[in-house]
């Protein structure tokens, strides 16, 4: 009984991370209806700020965190500026705009090799290799932690789509782009805001899976996968959808793991893609079916 | 004749793609009611995309009460105190009747009197308040037609742009629709729609102007285009038409 | 006070002359001599190995015979179909392994199996192409990736095939100068054979079916078109000429590992060189091939390392994307600029 909750506590915890990672996924979705595939190889480099930080300066995971989501933020607003700004104009927005964030990811990619080889890192502060104890269950504290801080951010940004101007001018432009524009949102600001968060939650996250994973550049490709499954399951441009779906996951995952072995684990993301798409192909909660 | 808004000669098209206005001009007065008449394609929709921002004019003129509108984002040009209804209506289907009334007031600056306002517009169209707590997009076209007019009128706008009002509609809530209209210019706001349907459209307006291939062919007072022989037999189904 | 800007007639005239204009005119002018100069010169091309040693370039031309068959293979699916599949190499991996262990088990050579392993792939990607193109735009591109990661993660476990380290596959007996000749002329066919379906694809009912879907596929589906019928054909076909390509190479690598066949670098490349040749054109894929063996073979040389060519590829892709998204042979057509010779559509 323990281990079972054990692995409980251990999908929620990763559940969080990974609901970290869609979260800014989603709403770059919703705001953009754009699949932003370089969003994994950004959580790389928010992974590498950290990394460098720890390594260089001695400076603790968490407590780069916040400048890693500045920097991250700074990023996205260049991002947007030099490439969205403009395919949002273009005709063929959709497909070619993935596409495009794809060519990103392998920039980025690309980038992080060459300058930090594929030497695989990982941030070693005290609490990763360290746990508690509760009665016999045995919590890792850097898991634990990551858990908390995702919480934390996940929270925050709930309470600012729902109670702030700004927020309710994002759910607003997700919901209708054009009626929110003609009702005096400036959407493009919108877009450049939501995509700055977006990518300040990807900083955010890879300074995290800095002491939760070891991580290497070409380690985007798996979080890809697993992202896409997140956003598919719970329903694309649903934040809450990908929230969800990123515990649900994790936790079955965590289970599937323990029993089964660590492949299965992570196939265990692939094949609810599937299912999804097999079953219910607007995801938990959806909006219209992208049916064909 | 003063003109609140006035187009002049204006180039537009969407995108980089090829131009569908080719120097469209219209002259707005103020209080009236003026209605776009010209055959599919003529650039009707795209002459209040171009006018409200959702395009950007290439070339030629909009002014408005002297001020030039020319690249305006939409939501500075509402600023300005014009509203557009686009053919979709631009609702929000996922909040209700009373939150889309709400978002009408996203732009006014000063929100005390948002309330109040909202409350002034469930008075007047009774409907509304009705279904104040039901989603939009479970709302019949008719219904949602009157939320997408009534909730300009919350931030009491110098002029109101329809697109094609009474697409979807059964003729008689057609003419509630047009009744709205009539209800906003006793309000002082002037309207100016695309109406598919010419001959309806033209005999409740007070100005009519004709547009085809992106030019402004002819306007004129609404009962003077209506029994023009030419545009009769052009755009409104020959000579038997009255 | 009326106005009246201009009068009827010049109205009807006008638009006459404008409707004219908006009527692409489409250039009826193609080639033929210049696509089979091209093959009779590649056939003859092994005979230099007559006169010196070669074997890089032909290995050369070999790799891009192999891109242009997978190219105009994933064209069909993507280019005329609009759904951009990242995930394409499955089947260059499923027909590698699965025409490579018939070789290492029972001796058979991969150039004879390689219609079959094509016929399989085409009815994997008939199946897979049921569940997956269910969904649209972003959702199918994430779905070709999960199938990626799915099937090297399935191929990386199975001992069958050699796990993670993949299985060793015999040479053939002929000699240093000659040994790449059977792959080359097979690949040769392959490609000619790819670009020519293609052409036949676009220029019948089925393809104008695809060009219909990949335009509006609810309009499509309204004006009569199985859409769905269409669009799993297509993607099987598509997956036939993949996976055909895949069977050979294995046995010229002598080798089939999962790193090999299913990194995600290949399946990039044949988007890339759609892309930026031109989707949906026959030419496209050919001149995309060329180049970006081309820039490959560049970047190789003045730059070395490995991560470097991602970040190159990357970059190369972006830039297409972003200022020339109808590739080369598109924009130039676009513009009424395209030479005949690469008129082949």
């Amino acid at each position: 009984m323990a281990d079972m909750l054990q692995i409980l506590i251990l999908g929620i915890a990763l559940g969080g991370v990974y609901a970290l990672m869609g979260a800014g996924l989603s709403l770059v979705f919703g705001v953009m209806r754009i699949v932003n595939l370089a969003h994994p190889s950004l959580i790389m480099m928010g992974a590498y700020v950290a990394y460098w930080a720890f390594k260089l300066y001695g400076i603790d995971p968490l407590v780069i965190l916040p400048v890693a989501m500045i920097i991250l933020a700074v990023t996205g607003v260049l991002l947007y500026k030099l490439v969205f700004e403009r395919e949002a104009k273009s005709a063929t927005y959709s497909e070619m705009t993935v596409l495009l964030t794809f060519a990103l990811a392998m920039i980025f990619e690309g980038g992080l090799a060459t300058a930090f080889t594929n030497t695989q890192r990982v941030t070693s502060p005290e609490y990763a290799t360290d746990a508690i104890f509760l009665g016999d269950i045995f919590i890792p504290l850097g898991q634990l932690y990551a858990g908390i801080v995702s919480l934390i951010l996940i929270g925050g940004l709930a309470l600012f789509l729902k109670y702030s101007r700004f927020g309710y001018a994002i759910r607003a432009t997700t919901q209708n782009r054009e009626a929110a524009q003609l009702l005096g949102v400036n959407v493009n600001l919108v877009g450049l805001v939501s995509f700055a968060i977006g990518l300040a939650l990807a900083g955010a996250a890879g300074s995290l899976v800095s002491f939760v994973f070891s991580f290497f550049p070409s380690k985007h490709w798996e979080w890809i996968a697993v992202l896409m499954s997140l956003v598919v399951l719970g329903g694309m441009g649903s934040i809450l959808g990908t929230v969800v779906a990123a515990y649900l996951l994790s936790i079955v995952a965590a289970f599937v793991g323990f029993f089964f072995g660590a492949t299965w684990s992570t196939l265990t993301f692939f094949l609810a893609l599937f299912v999804v798409l097999l079953v219910r192909p607007q995801g938990l909660f959806g909006e219209k079916p992208e049916l064909a | 004749m003063t003109k609140l808004l006035e187009v002049k000669n204006v180039v537009a098209g969407y995108g980089d793609g090829p131009a569908i206005l080719n120097g469209a001009s219209i002259a707005v007065q103020p209080g009236k009611v003026h209605c776009i008449i010209g055959p599919n394609g003529a650039g009707k929709s795209t002459l209040l995309k171009a006018i409200c921002g959702m395009l950007t004019i290439r070339q030629g003129d909009v002014t408005f009460k002297g001020k030039n509108l020319k690249g305006l984002r939409p939501d500075q040009v509402l600023r300005e105190g014009i509203c557009f209804v686009p053919q979709e209506r631009a609702l929000f289907p996922k909040m209700t009747v009373r939150e889309n009334l709400r978002m009408g007031g996203f732009s006014m600056p000063d929100k005390s009197t948002l309330e109040k306002r909202i409350d002034e517009i469930e008075e007047r169209f009774p409907i509304l308040k009705e279904r104040r707590d039901q989603h939009a997009g479970t709302m019949s076209g008719g219904q949602q037609q009157t939320l997408a007019m009534a909730r300009t009128m919350i931030l009491r706008p110098e002029i109101v742009m329809l697109d094609e009002p009474s697409l979807g509609l059964a003729p008689k809530i057609v003419q509630e629709v047009f009744e709205i209209m009539r209800v906003m210019t006793e309000d002082g706001i002037t309207v100016l729609l695309v109406e598919q349907n010419a001959l309806m459209g033209l005999k409740h307006a007070d100005w009519g102007v004709v547009l085809d291939l992106g030019r402004t062919l002819f306007e004129g007072p609404a009962a003077e285009v209506l029994t023009d022989p030419r545009i009769q037999e052009l755009y409104l189904g020959g000579k038997k038409a009255a | 006070m009326a106005e009246t800007y201009e009068n009827a007639d010049e109205i009807v005239a006008a638009r006459r002359a404008y409707n004219e204009t908006l009527a692409q005119a489409h250039d009826k002018r193609r080639v033929f001599w210049f696509p089979l100069t091209v093959v009779l010169l590649l056939l003859a091309l092994p005979a230099l190995q007559l006169v010196g040693n070669y074997n890089y370039l032909i290995h050369i031309v070999l790799y891009t015979l192999c891109y242009v068959t997978m190219a105009s293979g994933w064209n069909i699916i993507g280019g005329f179909t609009g759904y951009i599949s990242l995930g394409h190499n499955v089947f260059f991996a499923v027909g590698g392994y699965f025409a490579g262990m018939i070789l290492a088990r029972y001796g058979i050579s991969t150039i004879v199996m390689a219609p079959i392993a094509g016929l399989v792939c085409a009815a994997l990607g008939y199946l897979i192409g049921l569940i997956t193109l269910r969904v649209r735009g972003p959702s199918f591109i994430i779905s070709s990736l999960a199938l990626v990661m799915i099937f090297r993660i399935f191929f990386e476990n199975w001992h069958f095939v050699g796990g993670a380290a993949g299985v060793s596959l015999p040479t053939n007996d002929l000699s240093v100068e000659t040994a790449k000749f059977p792959y080359y002329y097979a690949f040769l066919a392959m490609a000619v054979f790819a670009v020519w379906a293609s052409y036949k694809i676009k220029h019948s009912k089925f393809g104008l079916g695809l060009r219909a879907i990949s335009k509006d596929e609810i309009k499509a589906e309204s004006a009569g078109i199985d859409t769905r019928l269409y669009k799993v054909l297509a993607f099987a076909i598509s997956a036939f000429f993949v996976g055909m390509a895949g069977a050979v190479w294995g046995e010229y690598l002598t080798y089939i590992r999962p790193n090999i066949f299913l990194v995600i670098l290949i399946s990039v490349n044949m988007v890339l060189m759609c892309i930026i040749g031109g989707k949906g054109t026959i030419a496209g894929p050919v001149i995309g091939a060329v180049l970006i063996v081309a820039f490959n073979e560049f970047f190789v040389a003045t730059l070395g390392a490995s991560a470097i060519n991602i970040l190159a590829t990357g970059m190369i892709m972006a830039l297409t994307l972003m200022f020339f998204p109808l590739g080369l042979v598109g924009t130039l057509a676009k513009h009424r600029k395209l030479p005949r010779i690469l008129n082949w559509d």
